[in-house]
């Protein structure tokens, strides 16, 4: 159903596929920039990512500004302060975000003060506060599942006065999400499922809720489609570049759609569990995804019910008769669950993620409070948080 | 033919900026009421610190709508406050007009990006839960239907506090 009015923005330009880094010096250079900083994490650079980056911009005339590797893996105040130090120290105008969820966050957070010129991220806090166009950012993720290098939003924490800043704003989107095979291919499998199971809500839930317009919903399928052809043998077999390649693009696509009709319950369970439990985000939406289908199933159903023909495929889909779709399509993700748990240990329950029972009302509280219910399609309070934890505790 | 080319000053919506601002009042004046009597209003507020400020605001420049939290209620402000701790942002009289007549549920207005808000995310969404419990009070359930996801319990405290509303606690604030 056409909505009666919606808005669909995404100006990033995707450069996918097969060596696609060593496109970026000139990518670089159409974006006006000449000394890009590098954002990444000690991880990534193990990996050995880093010296292929370094690479990249062999013979490219281009000087790499700083590379900062050291981002922890929850992104904090401290550390963007820091990087925006050394950035302008070096006299760096671009910077690259070389990770997951953590690294990109970073990123924007350091694009805010280099840009505003200020020290302080406090004050840029919240929905639409920023109103400078910001210094050319690329992004290139080394995790499928975040989308963060397509969306308008960070969260960064504050360690010092404690709280998580979140910042939304469409000055905060990268100018290019850059995927290139090579820097997924070393994700190990319990990692490529849980950020696999990210996307999959991302696509899932911006799908299903009130947000919902034609574009997003393309965006939507076609990442949960590609996943469903490619999770399995990524966790299985993480050396296949063709399949890893996929998962980034899903993972994009994913992105693109959530970006643009936001998440629901299974995001504002995770993001409580995650603030109060510190189970990582992937963890918890591999835990909340069956759940808060089955919570919603009374106001979305027949969206639901469509969702089978990309996540099971054209024949399971015409053999179901409409009236059971819906169940099917959770019955499908309660076995990918399955399938994953066997193949890399992925917790499918919150006990197995080391959630204590106690915790439980804690986290239905934190999570009714949390911006994602907003757009979800049934109204969540907390008794029914409550009762979704307790389904989902073993 | 000599044709002269001059700037068009469209004209002011005065109708519907009107409409809004009386809406403004009672909703101000309801809200400061209500954050005295309804328990899940105060719920909501509890954790506000105190002298926490909020606003509607209708872009580019008016009517506003201001709250203060202080001694544990909202107080209501008029259109004094031009800045607040919550902007809540309507992008136009139009959205505005739609959305304070009530045509349209504050979620589909979010959705369609007719609403928007800077600052505090969390306490946002606290206060557009507080916002549909004094919607509910304000207009009959036929119509509070079609404009919440889950019209909230009508308790029997809630019937009376309506009452409360419609005689003297719009008019006293109280
Ligand atoms: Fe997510």
């Amino acid at each position: 159903m056409l909505p009666s009015y919606y808005e669909f923005h995404n100006p990033v330009k995707i450069i996918s596929g097969n060596k696609a880094l060593d496109n970026l010096p000139s990518e670089l250079e159409i974006l006006g920039a000449k000394r890009p900083m590098v954002v990444t994490d000690k991880g990534v650079a193990g990996a050995g990512l880093v010296k292929i980056f370094i690479d990249s911009f062999g013979s490219s005339g281009m000087t790499i500004g700083a590379i900062f590797d050291d981002v922890p893996p929850d992104s904090s105040s401290e550390v963007v302060e820091k990087i925006t130090s050394i950035f302008r120290q070096n006299k760096c105008d671009s910077i690259v975000a070389l990770g997951g969820g953590s690294v990109i966050d970073t990123a924007k957070g350091v694009n805010i003060l280099v840009t505003e010129n200020s020290d302080d991220l406090l004050k840029f806090s919240g929905a639409e506060v920023l109103k400078k166009k910001m210094k050319p950012l690329v992004v290139i993720p080394t995790t499928s599942g975040t989308g963060s290098e397509v969306t308008v939003v960070a969260v960064i924490s504050d360690v010092k006065r404690n709280l998580k800043m979140p910042f939304a704003s469409t000055y905060l989107l990268p100018d290019i999400a850059l995927l290139d095979p090579r820097m997924t291919l070393t994700l190990p499998p319990k990692m490529t499922a849980a950020t696999a199971m990210d996307a999959m809500c991302h696509a899932v839930e911006s799908y299903i809720n009130l947000q919902k317009n034609p574009m997003s919903d393309a965006y939507a399928v076609a990442a949960i489609e590609m996943i469903r052809k490619n999770v399995l043998k990524a966790v299985s077999d993480g050396n296949n570049a063709q399949v890893r390649l996929a998962m980034a693009n899903a993972s994009t696509m994913a992105g693109i759609a959530f970006s643009n009709s936001m998440v629901g319950v299974v995001h504002a369970l995770g993001h409580a569990a995650g603030g109060i439990c510190h189970i990582p985000h992937g963890v918890a939406m591999n835990i909340f995804l069956p759940f808060g289908l089955e919570y919603n199933l009374p106001k979305c159903r027949e969206n639901i019910g469509k969702l089978l023909l990309p996540l099971a495929g054209a024949e399971v889909y015409a053999r179901t008769p409409e009236s059971r779709r819906a169940e099917q399509t959770i019955n499908h993700i309660v076995e990918l669950r399955k399938a994953l748990n066997d193949l890399c240990g992925l917790p499918i329950n919150l006990k197995q993620a080391g959630v204590t029972e106690d915790k439980l009302s804690e986290i239905a509280q934190a999570a009714i409070n949390d911006p994602s219910i907003v757009m979800n399609p049934r109204e969540m309070d907390a008794n029914d948080a409550l009762a979704i934890l307790k389904k989902a505790f073993e | 033919m000599n044709v002269q080319y001059r700037p068009i000053v469209p004209s002011i919506k005065r109708f519907k900026i009107f409409v809004i601002k009386i809406v403004f009042i009672v909703l101000g004046r309801a809200f400061q009421s209500a954050s005295q009597h309804d328990e899940e209003i105060k719920k909501e507020i509890s954790s506000w610190r105190d002298g926490f400020t909020l606003i509607m605001k209708v872009m580019p420049d008016g009517p506003y709508m201001g709250l203060e939290k202080k001694n544990n209620m909202l107080e209501f402000k008029g259109s004094q406050l031009k800045q607040a701790d919550l902007e809540i942002y309507f992008r136009n009289v139009e959205s505005a007009f739609m959305i304070m007549t009530p045509q349209m549920g504050s979620h589909q207005a979010f959705a369609e990006r007719r609403m928007s808000i800077k600052g505090d995310l969390g306490i946002a969404t606290a206060f557009t839960r507080a916002l549909v419990i004094v919607m509910s009070l304000l207009y009959p359930e036929f119509i509070v239907k079609r404009l919440v996801k889950r019209v909230p319990p009508l308790t029997l405290k809630r019937a009376g506090l309506r009452v409360w509303l419609y005689t003297f606690g719009i008019v006293l604030a109280r």
